[in-house]
């Protein structure tokens, strides 16, 4: 069940992941993430990054532990409400997932004609997170007519354009250079200036010593750290 | 669903459908000769069925009389056998109408009754026709036992043969007929799943932005009923122009054949081709979707 008035939009309370091959992916893991936050998520490969994206979005089913994402109860929702759910969260991979035949324009307007959002509304709707994104005059490209750091910035348009309350990254700026990563740092920065929580998975070190926003890392399953405002704090 | 969103199915349907031109004539045509094949066998089955109760129908008892009995015996006697039960009708042949009938039957060879001069060897009779075949058996014995009565007889070997014959088409006709249905979902599923392998990525991220499932199913459950109406379609249009040609040459050869009439049975067997293609097409893409939605 829903209780949308929580503070906390992501709680973790011993959260345990075993994948079918006896692979520990998480260990107990306790996490509260609140509304506005911004949110690294470090760890080397294979540390436990995807599994913890992939729970967010309830791809997988936890093996144990208490799991709520915006007031939905991970364990115990029906998967009939699963659409309601990823409909308040935004995501974002770092192959952009964009679809090749569909312009800019309706990459975007995609994500709201599947939740069946009034016409005019995703007129609308779809400019403006294209100005956002700086891409207002290019909705007409194809994404192999588009430079990776241009396609990333669509497939942020998709994700904010039915405005969830968190935005959901795993390793956006993976197949960016640096100065095309900074460019997206930004456009995050500015959605979440507006209150939209971000959790970002990353080991990009540059970036995340730079924001000096909270960090959480996680090594072989477990949290190691959980700093309010810190830096990447391992060599990469 | 809101009129919009169906208009959306509606084109990804139709542009589907052009995208994979080829594959989607490769399945009306798989259809088409899946349902062909079972709506032939739905034909020879319904037919065959249809001669085996029409000869089972006219099985007939006959009843020979003693020789020796009175007018007012053999009056009381036919009282008692309209009196039993499920007997439909019973007719008096006389010995001299019994003759007459053998001598027409013999034809050209009457003169084989030559040397009987002019005596008569054969009985008066009642010929009893009884309003259900499996009755037969147990019905000649009961009459057996009738005072006046010599014996009664009847085709018993083929009674039972043609018993045992109906069984037999009909299970092999609803084996086949499961499997060929069987079959032609496995057929239209692989087809359909091409198109879904195709858009898996697609459908993934229909899954990530929250699109229902019943939203990403809804293209691809319309293309499956549009490809099994065609192909139901097609099939029924090739059963009817060959029943038609078949019933035709049938009924130039011989006449009597039992073949069930036209009407209305081309009429419901169009609709259960037609209806089958549609129920074959839903399945076949509901059953391949359902892997790629898990995600």
């Amino acid at each position: 069940m829903k209780s949308p008035n929580e503070i906390n939009i992501i709680k973790m309370k011993d959260i345990s992941m075993v994948y079918d091959n006896g692979a520990i992916a998480l260990d107990k893991v306790n996490i509260n993430i609140t509304r506005g936050e911004f949110v690294f998520i470090v760890g080397t490969s294979g540390a436990g990054k995807s599994t913890f994206i992939k729970l967010l979005l309830r791809e997988i089913l936890p093996t144990s532990g208490l799991l709520v994402v915006n007031g939905y109860n991970i364990n115990n929702m029906s998967t009939r409400e699963l659409p309601y759910l990823r409909r308040s969260l935004g995501v974002i991979f770092q192959d952009y997932r964009l679809l090749p035949n569909k312009t800019v324009y309706e990459n975007v307007a995609f994500a709201m004609r599947v939740i069946e959002s009034p016409r005019r509304l995703i007129l609308r709707s779809v400019n403006s997170v294209l100005d956002i994104v700086g891409l207002r005059e290019k909705y007409k490209c194809f994404p192999s007519q588009l430079s990776g750091g241009e396609q990333q910035r669509v497939a942020i348009a998709r994700a904010i354009v039915n405005n969830p309350s968190v935005i959901i990254a795993d390793e956006p700026t993976g197949n960016l250079d640096p100065e095309t990563s900074w460019e997206i740092m930004d456009i995050f920065q500015r959605i979440n200036a507006v209150g939209t929580t971000i959790v970002m998975a990353t080991h990009d070190k540059t970036i995340v010593d730079t924001m000096q926003k909270r960090v959480i890392a996680i090594e072989n399953g477990r949290i190691i750290r959980d700093e309010a405002s810190g830096g990447y704090g391992y060599e990469t | 669903m809101k009129l919009k969103t169906s208009e959306y199915f509606i084109k990804e349907v139709a542009t589907s459908l052009k995208r994979n031109n080829w594959m989607s004539l490769a399945s009306i045509g798989t259809v088409t000769i899946s349902l062909f094949i079972l709506g032939m066998f739905l034909m020879i089955v319904v037919n065959l069925d249809r001669m085996a109760s029409t000869l089972e129908s006219q099985v007939q008892i006959s009843v020979y009389l003693k020789d020796d009995i009175s007018q007012k015996q053999s009056e009381e006697l036919k009282e008692k056998l309209e009196a039993m039960q499920g007997i439909d009708s019973v007719a008096y042949i006389s010995k001299e109408k019994a003759m007459e009938r053998f001598q027409e039957r013999l034809g050209d060879q009457k003169y084989l009754l030559d040397s009987l001069d002019s005596t008569n060897p054969l009985p008066n009779a009642y010929e009893i026709t009884v309003k259900n075949p499996q009755m037969v058996k147990t019905a000649s014995k009961e009459i057996e036992k009738l005072p006046g009565v010599d014996t009664a007889v009847y085709a018993q070997d083929v009674v039972e043969h043609l018993f045992d014959l109906t069984q037999l088409i009909r299970s092999i006709g609803l084996a086949i007929i499961i499997f060929m249905f069987g079959a032609t979902i496995f057929i239209i599923s692989n087809t359909i799943r091409l198109t879904v392998f195709a858009r898996r990525k697609e459908i993934a991220i229909m899954k990530y932005v929250g699109a229902t499932d019943w939203f990403i199913r809804w293209p691809f459950l319309l293309e499956g009923v549009v490809l099994g109406f065609i192909g139901g379609s097609v099939a029924i249009i090739l059963l009817r122009l060959s029943y038609l040609a078949l019933t035709q040459k049938i009924y130039d050869m011989m006449t009597f054949f039992p073949l069930i009439p036209l009407y209305p049975f081309l009429t419901y067997m169009t609709i259960a081709i037609i209806f089958s293609g549609i129920i074959i097409g839903a399945l076949g893409s509901v059953i391949s979707i359902k892997r790629y939605l898990k995600v």
